[in-house]
C-alpha cells in the first residue's frame, strides 16, 4: 500500500508541474493563434466572397 | 454549512459570464459559411487547438464527475487519468485513427462513414451518435445545479432552477450566433482561467489537508482498493480495460467533440502536435479534480467522521450519488477565500457553458450534416443548414432541461457518462479502426458493428431495471467490453460473408 501511495504521490507532483508549464505555454501561444485565426478567416472571405 | 461565497463573488461571476456572451456575439461577424460555423474555416493552429480541446474537455462537468470518483474511490482513481493521458500520447505519436481521418478531409465521423461505406451507414451511425451524445449530455445540467448549490450555499431549488435556465439561455445565445469561432475564443479564455484556477485550488487544498492525512484517510475509508486499481473491491482489471477504451482511445480519438478539433486543424502535423500536447491535459483533467475529491474526503472525514453528511455509521461513503457529487464544491466553499471563490466559480461556470457550446454545436452539426442533409439528397442550401443547426441546438437545450429533472441516475456520474458514451464509442471505435486500416471492411460489417456497439445501453442502471436485468451481475464495464467483442466479431464476420462489390464488378 505504501508503494502505491508513493507512486500516486509522484504521479500527482509530475502532473501538477507539467500542467503548470503547459498552461503558461498554451496561454501565451494561444493568444497569438487567436489573432491569426481572425486574420485567416477574413482573408478567406476576401478570396471567395460569394460563399 | 456556511459558504465563503459572498456578494463580491456574484459580481465577478456576472461580469465574467456577460463578457463571454459579448465575445460570442462579436464572433458572429466572422461566420459566413458552414465551414466557418463548424470548423472555424479550418484555420486552427497548434496552441489554440490545444487550448480549445482542453477548454472543452476540462469542464465543470468533468471536474464534478472526476472529483466524485476521487471521493468515492481514493487514490486508485488516478489510474483513469494515467490511461487517458498515455492513450492520447500514443495517438499523438503514432497518428492512430486521427491522422488518416484528417487526411480524408471529412468534417465529421459520419461523413467518413458515408465516404468509406454508404450514405445509409452515415445516417445510421450519425443517428446513434446523436442519441448517445445527447443522452451523455443529459446529466450535465444536474451537475451544474449541484455545483452552484453547494458552492454558493444557495439551497432554494427555485433559485437553482432559475440559475440553470439562465445558464442554458446564455449558452444557447452565443452558440447559436457564433458557432465554432465563438466556441474557440470562449474555450481559450476558459482554459486560461480554469487551468490557473485549478492549480491554485490544489495548492490551497494541500495546505488544508496534508499528504499523510490523505493517505491515512483513504486507507481507513477505502482500504487497499483505494490505492491499488487492480484490487477488485473498487475497480479491477475489467474496469481498467473499459477505461482504456472509453476515456483512453475513445475519448480522444473517436469522441466527436475531440475529433472536431482534428477536422478543424490546419494539417496532419498540427493534429499530431495537438494530441501529443493534449495528452498532458487528458491526464490532468482526471487527476487534478480527483485529487480535489480526495482532499474533500480527507477534509470531511477529519471534521465529521462516521454517521455524518457523507459517511454512514460504519465509516463507509453513503451510496446516494447526488450526495457524493456535492463533496468537492462544498469543500471548495469552505477553503477558498471570498474573491478567489468568485473567480473559480466564474471559470467553472464558463467551463460549463464551454462544454455545452461544443457539445451542442457538435450534435447539431451531426444531425444536420449527416442525417437531415443526406436524407434531403444533399441539396440543402447553406442558409437552411445553418438555420436547422441553430434550431436543433435550441431544441436540444430544452431536452436537456427536461432530462436533468426527470432522469434517476442510479450510478456514479462518471459511470453514467462512460456507459452513454459507449453506446456510440464501442461501435464507432471498431468501425473506424476497421474502415481506416482493413480494406475488406464492408457496409454490412459496418451496420452490424454499430448495432452491437449500441447494445452498451444495457449498462445503464434504469435500463437494466426496466428490462428486469438487475441482480444478474451485469456491470457497466462487463456490458461495454462484451459489446466491443461482439461488435468486432460481427464486423469481421459481416465483412467476410458480405463483402462490398468490387468497383466495376457489374461492368
Amino acid at each position: 500500500m505504501n508503494m502505491w501511495a508513493t507512486f500516486w504521490g509522484v504521479v500527482l507532483v509530475l502532473v501538477l508541474t507539467v500542467f503548470a508549464i503547459l498552461a503558461v505555454v498554451v496561454a501565451i501561444g494561444g493568444f497569438s493563434d487567436v489573432k491569426s485565426l481572425f486574420a485567416t478567416i477574413v482573408s478567406q472571405h476576401e478570396e471567395s466572397p460569394d460563399e | 454549512m456556511e459558504s465563503n461565497f459572498g456578494n463580491l463573488d456574484w459580481v465577478i461571476v456576472a461580469v465574467y459570464l456577460a463578457g463571454t456572451v459579448v465575445i460570442g456575439v462579436v464572433a458572429n461577424r466572422y461566420v459566413k459559411n458552414m465551414a466557418d460555423y463548424i470548423v472555424a474555416g479550418r484555420s486552427l493552429r497548434s496552441f489554440i487547438s490545444v487550448a480549445t480541446m482542453l477548454g472543452s474537455e476540462i469542464g465543470l462537468v468533468t471536474v464534478m464527475y472526476t472529483a466524485q470518483k476521487g471521493f468515492t474511490s481514493g487514490l486508485s482513481a488516478f489510474h483513469i487519468g494515467v490511461v487517458a493521458g498515455l492513450s492520447c500520447l500514443f495517438v499523438g505519436l503514432t497518428g492512430f485513427i486521427v491522422v488518416p481521418l484528417r487526411e480524408t478531409g471529412v468534417m465529421t465521423i459520419p461523413e467518413y462513414y458515408g465516404q468509406r461505406f454508404s450514405q445509409g451507414v452515415r445516417i445510421y451511425g450519425a443517428a446513434i451518435l446523436a442519441i448517445a451524445g445527447i443522452l451523455n449530455m443529459g446529466v450535465f445540467l444536474k451537475a451544474g445545479a449541484i455545483f452552484v448549490t453547494s458552492l454558493t450555499g444557495l439551497d432554494d431549488p427555485m433559485i437553482v432552477n432559475f440559475v440553470m435556465v439562465l445558464l442554458i439561455a446564455l449558452v444557447l445565445s452565443y452558440t447559436i450566433l457564433g458557432g465554432m469561432v465563438s466556441v474557440v475564443i470562449t474555450d481559450y479564455i476558459q482554459f486560461v482561467v480554469l487551468a490557473f484556477g485549478m492549480l491554485v485550488c490544489c495548492i490551497i487544498a494541500i495546505t488544508k489537508t496534508d499528504w499523510s492525512s490523505i493517505v491515512s484517510t483513504v486507507e481507513r475509508v477505502h482500504g487497499a482498493g483505494g490505492f491499488n486499481p487492480m484490487e477488485g473491491s473498487v475497480f479491477g482489471p475489467t474496469y481498467i480495460t473499459w477505461m482504456i477504451i472509453v476515456f483512453g482511445i475513445g475519448s480522444c480519438a473517436v469522441w466527436p467533440t475531440a475529433v472536431m478539433r482534428v477536422c478543424a486543424a490546419e494539417n496532419p502535423q498540427v493534429v499530431r502536435r495537438l494530441y501529443t500536447w493534449s495528452s498532458i491535459g487528458f491526464m490532468t483533467r482526471f487527476i487534478i479534480p480527483q485529487f480535489l475529491g480526495i482532499c474533500a474526503l480527507t477534509f470531511f472525514w477529519e471534521r465529521m467522521g462516521p454517521d455524518s453528511l457523507f459517511f454512514d455509521a460504519d465509516g463507509k461513503i453513503v451510496s446516494d450519488v447526488d450526495q457524493t457529487l456535492k463533496a468537492m464544491p462544498l469543500f471548495l466553499s469552505q477553503i477558498l477565500p471570498t474573491g478567489l471563490i468568485g473567480i473559480i466559480a466564474a471559470g467553472m461556470l464558463a467551463a460549463f457553458m464551454s462544454t455545452h457550446d461544443s457539445y451542442l454545436l457538435c450534435w447539431a452539426s451531426v444531425i444536420v450534416e449527416d442525417v437531415v442533409n443526406p436524407l434531403a439528397g444533399g441539396n440543402l442550401a447553406t442558409k437552411t443548414r445553418l438555420l436547422l443547426a441553430r434550431l436543433i441546438i435550441f431544441l436540444t437545450g430544452l431536452f436537456l432541461l427536461a432530462w436533468s429533472i426527470w432522469y434517476p441516475m442510479g450510478q456514479e456520474m462518471l459511470d453514467y457518462l462512460a456507459v452513454s458514451g459507449s453506446i456510440y464509442l464501442t461501435g464507432a471505435t471498431t468501425l473506424l479502426i476497421g474502415g481506416l486500416y482493413w480494406q475488406r471492411t464492408s457496409t454490412v460489417g459496418a451496420y452490424l458493428a454499430l448495432t452491437a456497439g449500441a447494445c452498451s445501453v444495457l449498462g445503464l442502471k434504469p435500463v437494466q431495471s426496466l428490462l428486469g436485468l438487475e441482480g444478474r451481475g451485469l456491470t457497466e464495464a462487463g456490458v461495454a467490453l462484451g459489446a466491443l467483442i461482439v461488435a468486432t466479431v460481427l464486423l469481421v464476420l459481416g465483412s467476410l460473408l458480405f463483402p462490398n462489390p468490387r468497383p466495376g464488378a457489374n461492368a
